[in-house]
């Protein structure tokens, strides 16, 4: 059961490192570049606008535009391209390049044939327009994706979550994200160590009844602990002044970068949409 | 009598009214002391603490602070409440519980924020909060990604941040490397210098005659067993191996082994 590289361990340690690395990390953010400069809450209704903008632009020069916009910012905000590319290609496939394949054949999208295919007596055949309804499809998603990502690895963690109060978001809400957020981080490591005392006290191997009755008990022990830390936390709370209204320090700060930056976002947004009028 | 901050008579105290924690407990706390809390673990220490901080209430007996009843209803009243949390900070034990916000600044200021304190004056604190305890660096970083001493450092920065008149300290030091010590003793001392009162609950009997008005010994049965000054406490060693608070030690000076009660506090003349 615990045998080294088995399926359990890398499970764990494979989710425990990626939600560290992922989540957790903040190198990026910590980065003295470009967008960590920017107010988050401009810098998140900047990338609002421009995910808006990709959402309405069925001009694939123009999402081409917009996507090597966003890896010049990336670029100036001391980002490493080949790690912004794996981590923004990664979804690519799962969440378009999947649904966009079966568009560009002519039994979902009629037209002008591409490419025909004869497969046993069956003809497939690609047509102009679905390639074209694909591409743009696949675009969307790339260009989408990467501003978010960007948005999320160039701003800390805590910050996006207080962005959240631009939304009109209740406090309390936003607030009980900020303490998941807090206390996940706590359970990973609970749950890393957790397994490492088990692997020093049983060594690598177990029987898979042993294994599984570990795993169920170690499941209700954090269970356990996760409701007493919920219990002292709230005293915690209470010590301090909260009477169920929570407050939160509002400390966001603008600068002249930022409003030149919204600025020429709006500008860029405002050409772009004039330019979609008199093409219509 | 003005001074008296905390009367505490025949206090009885049980966790889902089977398990006792406290036992028949009398103590007196005036303005300016500095209490310390002594006993083994599981003597009932952390849950007189959180009773004084109004956190949790006696199944028996009475507790009053500031010259009230604490009672459960009587924190429903706001102003009653928020007074009563503006004039008391409680540091808690593990500091993983009392830093539950995502950044170290947020945690700095909920306490003010929810008293209700203005903004500048927040400023004004957190400024001077970070130059006490030197922790200007840590302002933006997430409690996650501090070591436990910075923990345990910003856990007090954020009850400082109240300004209150009386400091509750469960076991302040504990784990902390020895420079961190030092400097949250420090801390505690310059703070009852200033005229704050000091409850602290240890079981590290290095730090109790420099923090130590009073000390109260706690006993296994979570009974208060003993009460006086420092020295005379630390002096009785036979209350003190009672209660394991000391352990016979052999340890070697040169070629001589040399075996007694062990308390860290006497430096041995003979070589």
């Amino acid at each position: 059961m615990l045998k080294n590289h088995n399926f359990i361990e890398r499970s764990i340690m494979g989710a425990l490192s990626f939600f560290k690395e992922s989540i957790f990390a903040e190198e990026c953010a910590s980065q003295k570049g470009f967008l960590q400069s920017l107010d988050p809450r401009i810098k998140a209704i900047t990338f609002i606008l421009f995910i808006l903008q990709i959402l309405f632009t069925k001009d694939i020069i123009v999402l081409l535009c917009i996507y090597a916009a966003c890896l010049l910012l990336a670029k100036l905000s001391k980002i490493d391209l080949g790690f912004f590319l794996k981590r923004t290609w990664v979804f690519i496939p799962l969440f378009s390049l999947f649904i966009a394949v079966p568009a560009i054949f002519s039994i979902f999208t009629p037209g002008a044939a591409l490419i025909t295919w004869r497969v046993g007596g069956i003809t497939i055949i690609i047509t102009r327009q679905g390639l074209e309804a694909a591409t743009l499809f696949v675009m969307r998603v790339i260009t989408s994706v990467s501003f978010a990502v960007l948005l999320s690895i160039t701003t800390k963690h805590f910050a996006l979550l207080k962005v959240l109060r631009l939304f009109k978001i209740p406090q309390i809400f936003v607030m009980t994200l900020g303490m998941c957020y807090r206390y996940v981080y706590l359970f990973i490591e609970v749950i890393e160590n957790t397994y490492l005392a088990i692997k020093s006290r049983v060594g690598i191997r177990m029987s898979p009844q042993r294994g599984r009755h570990i795993v169920a008990s170690n499941i209700a022990g954090l269970w356990q602990r996760s409701y007493q830390l919920n219990k002292d936390v709230y005293k915690a709370m209470l010590s301090r002044g909260y009477s169920g209204e929570p407050l939160i320090l509002d400390d966001f700060k603008t600068t002249l970068i930022d409003w030149l930056w919204l600025f020429a976002v709006l500008v860029v947004n405002a050409t772009l949409l004039y330019l979609r009028y008199r093409t219509a | 009598m003005d001074d008296t901050i905390y009367e505490l008579k025949d206090v009885c105290f049980s966790y889902l009214g089977r398990f006792p924690a406290l036992r028949d407990i009398n103590m007196n706390i005036a303005k300016g002391q500095k209490i310390t809390i002594i006993g083994a673990n599981g003597s009932g220490k952390s849950t007189l603490l959180q009773m004084l901080d109004g956190l949790i209430f006696p199944d028996k007996g009475c507790i009053k602070a500031f010259g009230k009843e604490l009672k459960e209803e009587i924190f429903r009243d706001d102003g009653f409440s928020r007074d009563f949390r503006q004039r008391l900070g409680f540091v808690f034990q593990n500091p993983d519980i009392q830093l539950f916000c995502p950044s170290v600044k947020e945690d700095l200021v909920f306490g003010p924020l929810q008293l209700g304190v203005e903004k500048k004056e927040i400023a004004k604190r957190l400024e001077e909060v970070l130059s006490i305890l030197l922790i200007e660096h840590l302002l933006d970083r997430s409690p996650h990604q501090l070591s436990v001493g910075e923990k345990r450092k910003v856990a007090i920065a954020s009850i400082l941040m109240i300004n209150p008149d009386v400091l509750i300290f469960d076991e302040p030091t504990a784990g902390l490397d020895p420079l961190t010590t030092r400097h949250i003793i420090d801390l505690l001392i310059q703070k009852n210098e200033a005229g704050k009162t000091i409850i602290t609950s240890t079981h590290d009997l290095h730090i109790v005659e420099e923090i130590s008005d009073i000390v109260y010994v706690f006993s296994q049965e979570k009974k208060i067993v003993g009460f006086g000054p420092p020295d005379k406490i630390l002096n009785d060693a036979a209350l003190l191996k009672t209660n394991n608070l000391v352990h016979i030690h052999s340890h070697r000076h040169k070629d001589k082994i040399h075996i007694h009660p062990h308390l860290h506090l006497d430096h041995h003349t003979e070589g």
